[in-house]
Formats: C-alpha cells, sequence, structure tokens
C-alpha cells in the first residue's frame, strides 16, 4: 500500500502493523490511504460518528462489514446510524420479504447494530441528546447532517464516504485536513437577504428556497448569510443544510449572528474581505420555487413531509396547523422522522391524534428513496427542496414545494392551496 | 514516400493512489459522476440522463474520469460494480477523490482484486482519446499503444 508522509502515533503503527487484529489492520490502512490521498500529513482523534455505510447500495457492503465482524472489529467512538434502506419498524416500506435486495438492505442494519451502533436511524442526528459539541472532531457522512453539525453546532467534520466512516470510527482516528483546519473554515462569499421583506423571511419555506438558491451559486466556496432573522431556528437551519446540500455541496456555511463561527462578518471571514457579495430578491426565490416543482394540472394525490427527518418541534407545529381537521380522504400524507422523536410525540398524544387525522408515519427511513408499498405517486407536495430536489428522479411522481402550512391547507382541502407572495 | 516513423508508444507518469496494474481500452468521461444514484453498479452503465457519457458502459476499460461527485454513496457503487465484475479495470483520476479510492481499495482487499487508482492532470487527460489501448504498471506508469 501507498502510505505516503504521513506522521503515525506508536498505536496508528501498531494498528496498522496487525498487532490489533485484521479489521483494525484494514481499518487503519483505509484511513492512511485516505491521508496519503488527501495529502495529510497528520492523524487526529474523533468522539463520534454517524454511519451512511448501513445505507444498503449492493452485496458488497454486506460483504464490507460481515468482514469487519469475522475479524473482531469494535468501535472506539460513540456510532450512531443513517437512515437504512428499509424500515426495521414497518414492514409496508418496501416490504422485506419481496426479494434478496430488501433481505440483504436489513441484514445490514443488523450488522451494524451488531458491530457496535447505536441504531438511531436517523439523517437529522442532531436532534438527539448527546450530539456533539462545539469543536468537536467528528465524523458525519449524509450531507445535511455534515452541514449541520459544520455549521449550527460549530463540531468539525469533512463529508466521508461509506467505508471511511466505519474505518474511522473502528480506529477513532481522521486525516488532519479540509474542515478539520481553522483556515478551510473561513467564509469566502456572501449572500444578502437583508431586502427581502421579512414576512417571507420568517416563512419556512425561505429557508428551503435560500438554501437551494445558495447550492446552486456558491460552488466549491463557504459561504456566508447576512439579514437572517432573529425568528431563525434549528428547523430553519436544517432546511438551509440540506437544501444546499441537494443542490450543490455545502458542508459548511455561517448566518452571521447566528452560528457560532460567524458572531461578526470579520470572524466569519477571518479577517478577509468576501470573493464576492451577492443581494437576493424575491425574484431569486421564486425562481428557486419554479425550479423545484410546479403547480402541473394533474390532481393532487399526497403530501411528503420529514426530509430530513420531522423534528420534534416541527410535530408541535404540524399538530397546531391541522387543528383537528382530517386529511382529505383521496390524498396519502407521509411523514418520515426518528425512532427517537416519534416517541418523544408520541409521549404528548400528538401521534395518535395525528395518526387518527390520516397521516402515516414512517421511521428509520425516507419516503423518497424507500416507496412505500401502495405508496406515492402522481401529483405530490413537499415542505422539502431535498425531496423535491431528488424525487422526481426515483418515483413516478410530480413535485410541488410548499411552507408547511401551505401543505397542511391543501391536504385538508384535497387541493393544492398556496399563500399570496408566491404565486404573483 | 512518406519519412514519418510511427511512435508506437507514449507514457504519463502518474501519482499512485491505490497500486494495482491493469491492461484495457481507454474510457473518457467528460464530466464528474456520482456513483450513487448517477451510475448502476448492478451492470456498470452511466444513468446520470444529464452526463456526456450517459449509456455508456464501464466494464473493463481505463476509465478516465475528472472525478466523482455528491453524495457519501460513491465509495459503495464502486466496491459493488467491482465485485460483480461489472466495473473498470482502472481509474485514471483527473484530480485526488477519496471517495473513488477508497471504493477500490475496499474491493481489492475484499475481493483479492488488484485494480489501481491514479491521478494525472485534467490536461494530460484532455489528450487521451476514448478507445486507446493502454497498460497501467504498478509503478503508475501509463503506456498508451499508438
Amino acid at each position: 500500500m501507498v502510505t505516503g508522509a504521513v506522521q503515525l502515533s506508536e498505536l496508528d503503527q501498531a494498528r496498522l502493523d496487525g498487532k490489533l487484529g485484521k479489521a483494525m489492520q484494514f481499518a487503519m490502512q483505509t484511513i492512511v490511504s485516505a491521508a496519503h490521498i488527501d495529502q495529510a500529513d497528520a492523524l487526529i482523534d474523533i468522539s463520534f460518528a454517524h454511519i451512511d455505510a448501513c445505507f444498503y447500495n449492493g452485496r458488497a457492503h454486506l460483504d464490507f462489514v460481515n468482514y469487519m465482524l469475522e475479524h473482531g472489529a469494535t468501535l472506539a467512538v460513540p456510532s450512531w446510524t443513517n437512515n437504512g434502506l428499509v424500515s426495521l419498524n414497518d414492514l409496508s416500506v418496501r416490504d422485506p420479504l419481496a426479494s434478496r435486495e430488501m433481505n440483504e438492505a436489513r441484514q445490514l442494519m443488523q450488522a451494524y447494530v451488531k458491530l457496535g451502533c447505536n441504531p438511531v436511524w436517523t439523517c437529522a442526528p442532531y436532534q438527539l441528546p448527546g450530539r456533539p459539541e462545539f469543536g468537536a472532531h467528528i465524523v458525519g457522512s449524509e450531507s445535511n447532517a455534515v452541514s449541520f453539525y459544520n455549521s449550527v453546532i460549530g463540531a468539525r467534520t469533512n463529508m466521508y464516504g461509506d467505508y471511511l466512516d466505519v474505518c474511522a470510527a473502528i480506529t477513532g482516528r481522521v486525516p488532519f485536513s479540509k474542515l478539520h483546519r481553522d483556515e478551510a473554515r473561513a467564509a469566502q462569499i456572501l449572500f444578502d437577504v437583508a431586502n427581502i421583506p421579512s414576512p417571507i423571511r420568517d416563512n419556512d419555506l425561505f429557508y428551503h428556497l435560500l438554501g437551494y438558491v445558495i447550492g446552486r451559486s456558491c460552488g466549491n466556496q463557504v459561504p456566508a448569510i447576512i439579514g437572517l432573522p432573529s425568528s431563525c431556528d434549528e428547523d430553519d437551519l436544517k432546511a438551509l443544510s440540506a437544501a444546499g446540500s441537494s443542490a450543490g455541496s455545502v458542508p459548511l456555511f455561517h448566518a452571521i449572528g447566528i452560528t457560532p463561527e460567524a458572531a461578526t462578518l470579520e470572524i466569519a471571514f477571518q479577517d478577509r474581505q468576501p470573493q464576492q457579495v451577492i443581494e437576493l430578491g424575491i425574484d431569486d426565490l421564486q425562481q428557486a420555487r419554479n425550479e423545484l416543482g410546479k403547480n402541473s394540472d394533474q390532481a393532487l394525490a399526497g403530501i411528503a413531509l420529514g426530509t430530513p427527518h420531522f423534528s420534534y418541534t416541527e410535530f408541535e407545529r404540524l399538530v397546531e396547523l391541522l387543528d383537528g381537521r382530517s386529511i382529505h380522504p383521496g390524498l396519502v400524507f407521509y411523514l418520515t422522522t426518528s425512532r427517537h422523536v416519534f416517541e418523544q410525540s408520541q409521549q404528548h398524544g400528538w401521534v395518535e391524534s395525528l395518526r387518527q387525522a390520516g397521516v402515516k408515519i414512517i421511521t428509520d427511513t425516507c419516503t423518497y428513496f424507500s416507496p412505500v408499498v401502495n405508496g406515492l405517486q402522481g401529483k405530490i407536495m413537499t415542505n422539502s427542496a431535498k425531496w423535491a430536489y431528488y424525487a422526481p428522479g426515483m418515483l413516478p411522481v410530480d413535485v410541488l414545494i410548499g411552507s408547511l402550512s401551505e401543505c397542511v391547507e391543501s391536504a385538508v382541502s384535497g387541493e393544492v392551496v398556496l399563500d399570496q407572495w408566491v404565486t404573483s | 514516400m512518406g519519412y514519418f516513423v510511427k511512435q508506437k508508444s507514449a507514457s504519463i507518469q502518474a501519482r499512485v493512489l491505490i497500486s494495482g496494474c491493469a491492461e484495457g481500452a481507454a474510457l473518457v468521461l467528460d464530466d464528474t459522476l456520482s456513483f450513487w444514484g448517477g451510475f448502476n453498479p448492478a451492470n456498470g452503465e452511466v444513468i446520470d440522463v444529464h452526463h456526456p457519457q450517459h449509456g455508456q458502459r464501464v466494464g473493463g476499460r481505463i476509465l478516465f474520469i475528472p472525478q466523482s461527485k455528491g453524495s457519501a454513496g460513491t465509495p459503495g457503487g464502486i466496491a459493488e460494480t467491482l465485485r460483480n465484475g461489472s466495473g473498470p479495470a482502472a481509474f485514471v483520476l483527473g484530480e485526488r477523490d477519496v471517495n473513488i479510492s477508497v471504493g477500490t481499495l475496499v474491493a481489492n482487499h475484499l475481493y483479492q482484486l488488484n485494480v489501481p487508482v491514479v491521478e494525472i492532470s485534467i490536461e494530460q487527460m484532455r489528450q487521451i482519446k476514448t478507445g486507446a489501448a493502454m497498460t497501467i504498471n504498478r509503478d503508475g506508469t501509463i503506456l498508451i499503444n499508438r
């Protein structure tokens, strides 16, 4: 193997020499190779990993984790699982008995539990207690979670792909490169949203559209946003993280006065000038909305919420907005969330009241890559830019994006109901 | 009567990311590609409808690619296509790429393969024609037959 000039500790060398078993040796070889490719000269300790390799993508995934298990692998750090391809709770999502692939997808998820992962099965692990703290070096894999960890929490991670995430969790080590280093975290390009009227900036859809615009236009630069309202909360920042990472590659952004490495412009830009300043207006949002889907002539067939996974506060808002009303009988209404948030919401009686209203709640997975048996087709409305971006490539759907309140009003009336600002 | 001496071969010294050796015909991808979503690992076909090489199969080829893009799923797509035999004989990258390299490293280890991943410059890549026969040595030398 090619090792390059990476500095290794004595313990690293012992791992690499196979003194701690074959699984550790292979994991260490992979980490050292990654360091060589990234031209990193050192490795650092991590304190947490979010594992994506539990998401089935062919037999090789299963062979990899089985190799690690058979050769005695254990995990060096707390490691939480991303979504799986199927739901372990709900057989109506891609019936696991339906094919060899579905069976293997299920086996894969079980193998990661056996390896010692915390089976949270969520793409929004940052909504759960015990999340990493500011400044912690961690391993993120799923793109929205990488963006949220870096930007909103101020933990430090690159975008780790499958296998490297697991090898990092086994060794507890990653190359000291890119977003783990101070200099790579400086903002480079500034987006100014101060001229957008405040009723629009206070609408939850704004953050999905803004994330899409930024993802489309920032290239490989670290973006900063100025002019976000004080109402901006973690649900809004989740939407920004997910939309930016779908439309482009935004593993880190800064929101001036809001996110932890951006108290001021000077701090976010590490005392340098923005390479570019882009002022955004309503037209940019309207264009983003049009690119993410159109209100076609077809009849509305359903609603999909919860990409990334629905939070506790989103459950609360949904129950408020529905206000005891039921979903129109002609529609399907799917909501995806984590087991943890599901249980929290259950304790409040929200799960029961939503079910009675006609909402189908799914855990462990996502509705765009995990088609629900007899599920989503035709014209589907979503509140998520990420769902709107990916679903048309994977499902026979015609997508329309709307705010949470527009989704609810449409679901109740059975036809698309839009607010004024976005239709004009 | 011409005075041309037909040059038999040219060589490029690449940077080795994952060592191995290979022989085959070049397939040059003109754009980046995600191996999750943009590629079918069951048969090695480029399925991204926006990609210039949409519909091409990579099996057995020396695959020239500027870089992968997108999601955490690329290494899995690479390992799976190499496992089932529909994958390329080698990867030649225009820029270092951890995802393609790790996918190949894992497949080489699990399935006793010898697939190399090497890096050249984008300028060097522009001079490669799809179909050119070539070999890649363990030290990263690419020998192009003419």
